[in-house]
């Protein structure tokens, strides 16, 4: 059976949406079809079903005691064990213990075993935990259900399925998302990038884009959401006298967003409390948390003309007047902590900080160290100098790639006064570089426009628009020891071969020359794994002698091959790597007799060792 | 303040919880068709129900009943609006996700206005009324109409009369 839609999930830090569009096959090129919302089904009070537009990205462990029975029920299950969206959210604030959070940096955190059940990561003795994969899941779950409690004509499993994820996820944190679709009994989802995503959504809104862009056009998107901070160049390049579009970079993964802007203003408005003497405890200082996130999107708000707006800490207890905390956010607080902290003016060479900082929210995670974006916006079209040329990067005479127009994405975007900074900052860098001003991309609804441009790219892969060609964002590599005399106390120096080139195409499929290896069979083999975001001319079999800092080690990869019956002991086998239609990265051992063996990545022993 | 006078409307006056149990009781989603014409004997109505409901509701979003079971006579007008603002704006946000209010007659206070209707529950003259029903007058209060009710199905192993639980914190 045909599927009947394309369904787009934004997998957020904290909200998730899914959107979805018809697929009519019979519709002409330019006739794009409608992509809708889909309202989420969720728990919002104890015994309250509602629909929402968003899914709070929570998880919530209830203990006996946390809600009356049967409270919890939902549309497809009279009795869950757990509860996602915003009841999760709401009753995580009030017992942190049991509250998982955040599960989407976890997934792409490499210093833990992210199969293991660690969430929540400060939970008490004695309750039940999960592994970032499973809580994603649980989401993908839920979306699922909520689907097929509202469109029971066109089941869930049948529709063409699209998950987003940040372009800085690299190899791992992608499996991982694509496993925890598998385990919710998606079939065949395809992974999509949400800056790509973003720019879909763009085009979707604007099918004249091509009068807007033109060959040569450098695009830069900057799409800041609660927990992350995401950067991609998309080029404009011409193919068959057509416009055609090349993701030609991606940045690091930067764990910096609007809930650091959010907790910067409240620990702002908590100092100057306690410098009037009044002290606030943790669970106050959450609730200031979420009403400077209000009080700040009143502020922004280009139609309220108010420069204060009263923050108010509500007294415990039942005596409300009495223990009322006054506080006020002003103007002025907002645009220092936001100008100055998180969008400062630096010149284009200013580098973030590297200096781990202690974390923010929750100590497991490696918050980004340097609040700065524009010091990682610098270092992001920094990096992009160092690399050699790939695709049509337009650069100034300092090497700074300079983009022509800038797309801005994500809630923290939606305040005029931090686009009209990043503008402002993109143009000095450009003056210096001797280009004139960047030109803004209007996107409008930046909560939602990953999830719909997903279910945009969706169509396109049906032939059904332009599609953005894309490939690896990364090189990667196997690491070698090299064959010298071992020193006591150094290891044996390593060089990294190159397994998948950047920008290798989804669908494409390729043998590394000039190396084998001897494997030993019945016992596991295990490789290291590095991977590049910056290095982006290396040729698959090209070896790198000296693994710098350009190269991330990613978990190591390893393979078992079976013990065969003739007793032979080695197999020579070579490299394949293989970039699947979803793109997906697999990486193959192949015998000279044709015989092939998978990869798999192995997270857990990575945190053992 | 409009929070709190829907609220004590629907609390101590007859008519909004009657509107509102009865769609609550009736088949869901019977709005839009005309009352019906002859429907023998209403079925019995627990009020204290809805009005807990609506009342616990208020409680938890916005900890109405706090407010008003607290003294307030020691604090300044300054204490006392500082919190109230924060309850107004909370108050309102939950009247409205489960009641949508419309006034009565769309018109401007102060205005001459012909009464759409002669029953007293939903138009109330004032002043020197004459002794016939008068047709129409200066609008005072456009009045208030639940015109949809959206509360949650109420939870029979829940016990109703639990506006809010006690908390108890453990450090």
């Amino acid at each position: 059976m045909e599927p009947k839609y394309v369904i787009g999930i934004d997998l957020g830090t904290t909200n998730s949406a899914l959107a979805y569009a018809e697929i009519r096959p019979d519709a002409g090129p330019l006739d794009t079809p409608e992509v809708r919302l889909l309202a989420i089904s969720q728990v919002v009070n104890p015994g309250e079903v509602r629909d929402e537009d968003l899914l709070p990205s929570f998880l919530y462990l209830p203990g006996q005691a946390d809600f009356p029975p049967g409270s919890l029920a939902l549309p497809w299950d009279p009795q869950p064990g757990f509860v996602v969206g915003r009841l999760a959210q709401k009753r995580g604030v009030e017992n942190a213990g049991r509250l998982v959070s955040s599960a989407k940096s976890w997934l792409s955190h490499a210093g833990v075993d992210r199969t293991a059940s660690i969430l929540p990561f400060h939970a008490p003795d004695g309750v039940p935990k999960l592994s970032p994969v499973e809580a994603s899941r649980r989401y993908l779950e839920h979306f699922q259900r909520a689907w097929d409690a509202k469109m029971a004509d066109a089941p869930f499993f049948l529709q063409q399925v699209l998950v987003t994820v940040p372009a800085s996820f690299d190899a791992v944190a992608r499996e991982l998302t694509e496993r925890a679709a598998e385990e919710a009994g998606y079939k065949g989802v395809t992974l999509i990038e949400e800056p790509q995503a973003a720019f879909y959504a763009w085009i979707d809104r604007h099918p004249d884009w091509r009068e807007r862009v033109q060959v040569g056009d450098l695009i830069l998107v900057v799409d800041i959401g609660g927990g992350t901070t995401d950067f991609t160049l998309i080029a404009v390049t011409e193919r068959g006298g057509e416009l055609a579009l090349d993701r030609v970079a991606v940045g690091e993964h930067i764990l910096l967003g609007g809930d650091n802007i959010d907790l910067a203003l409240a620990r702002l408005v908590a100092d100057r409390l306690s410098e009037r003497g009044t002290r606030i405890d943790t669970f106050q200082l959450q609730a200031l948390w979420s009403n400077c996130r209000i009080a700040k999107e009143k502020l922004l708000d280009p139609a309220a003309a108010s420069k204060e707006v009263p923050v108010t800490i509500l007294g415990k207890g039942t005596g409300l007047v009495g223990g009322t905390i006054k506080a006020s956010l002003q103007l002025a607080d907002v645009e220092r902590v936001l100008l100055d902290g998180f969008f400062p003016a630096v010149p284009n060479t200013e580098m973030p900080q590297r200096a781990r900082r202690v974390g923010l929210q929750e100590m497991g995670l490696p918050y980004a160290a340097d609040a700065a974006v524009t010091r990682h916006l610098a270092r992001f079209l920094r990096q992009q100098a160092a690399s050699v040329e790939h695709g049509a990067v337009r650069r100034g005479p300092s090497g700074l790639a300079c983009p022509t127009h800038v797309l801005f994405n994500g809630g923290v975007l939606n305040a005029p006064m931090v686009r009209e900074r990043l503008l402002e900052v993109l143009d000095s860098w450009l003056g210096e570089e001797g280009f004139p001003a960047v030109q803004p991309l209007t996107g409008e609804d930046l909560m939602h426009a990953v999830s719909r441009g997903a279910a945009y790219y969706g169509n396109a892969r049906r032939g059904r628009g332009v599609r953005i060609r894309g490939g690896v964002p990364r090189t990667y590599y196997v690491g070698i020891e090299s064959a010298m005399p071992s020193v006591p106390g150094f290891a044996a120096p390593l060089k990294a071969l190159t397994v998948v080139p950047f920008g290798m195409e989804e669908g494409t499929e390729q043998r590394i020359p000039n190396r084998e290896f001897g494997l030993v069979v019945g016992e596991p083999a295990e490789f290291r794994f590095f991977a590049s975001a910056v290095r982006k001319n290396d040729q698959p079999g090209d070896l790198i002698e000296d693994v710098g800092d350009e190269l991330d080690e990613l978990p190591p990869m390893g393979v078992e091959l079976p013990a065969a019956g003739d007793g032979a002991g080695v197999v020579a086998v070579s490299f394949e790597t293989v970039v699947t239609e979803t793109g997906m990265l697999q990486l193959w051992c192949v015998a000279r007799d044709g015989r092939r063996w998978k990869l798999e990545f192995n997270v857990r022993e990575r945190v053992a060792a | 303040m409009l929070a709190f006078r829907s609220f004590f409307q629907l609390l101590f006056h007859g008519t909004l919880p009657e509107a509102v149990l009865t769609e609550l009781n009736l088949a869901p989603r019977a709005a839009g068709r005309p009352a019906a014409p002859a429907t023998p004997a209403p079925p019995p109505v627990r009020t204290a129900d809805g009005a807990l409901q609506m009342l616990a509701i208020l409680q938890r979003d916005a900890r109405l009943v706090d407010f008003i079971m607290e003294d307030i006579a020691p604090y300044s007008d300054d204490q006392v609006g500082a919190a109230v603002r924060t309850l107004h704006d909370q108050c309102r946000e939950s009247l409205t996700r489960y009641l949508t209010l419309q006034p009565v007659i769309d018109g401007v206070e102060g205005t001459p206005t012909r009464a759409p209707s002669a029953d007293p529950s939903v138009v109330k003259f004032i002043g020197n009324v004459p002794a016939g029903a008068p047709s129409g007058g200066t609008l005072r209060h456009k009045g208030w109409r639940a015109v949809k009710v959206d509360l949650p199905a109420v939870n029979p192993r829940q016990d109703s009369t639990v506006v809010a639980p006690a908390e108890i914190e453990i450090e």
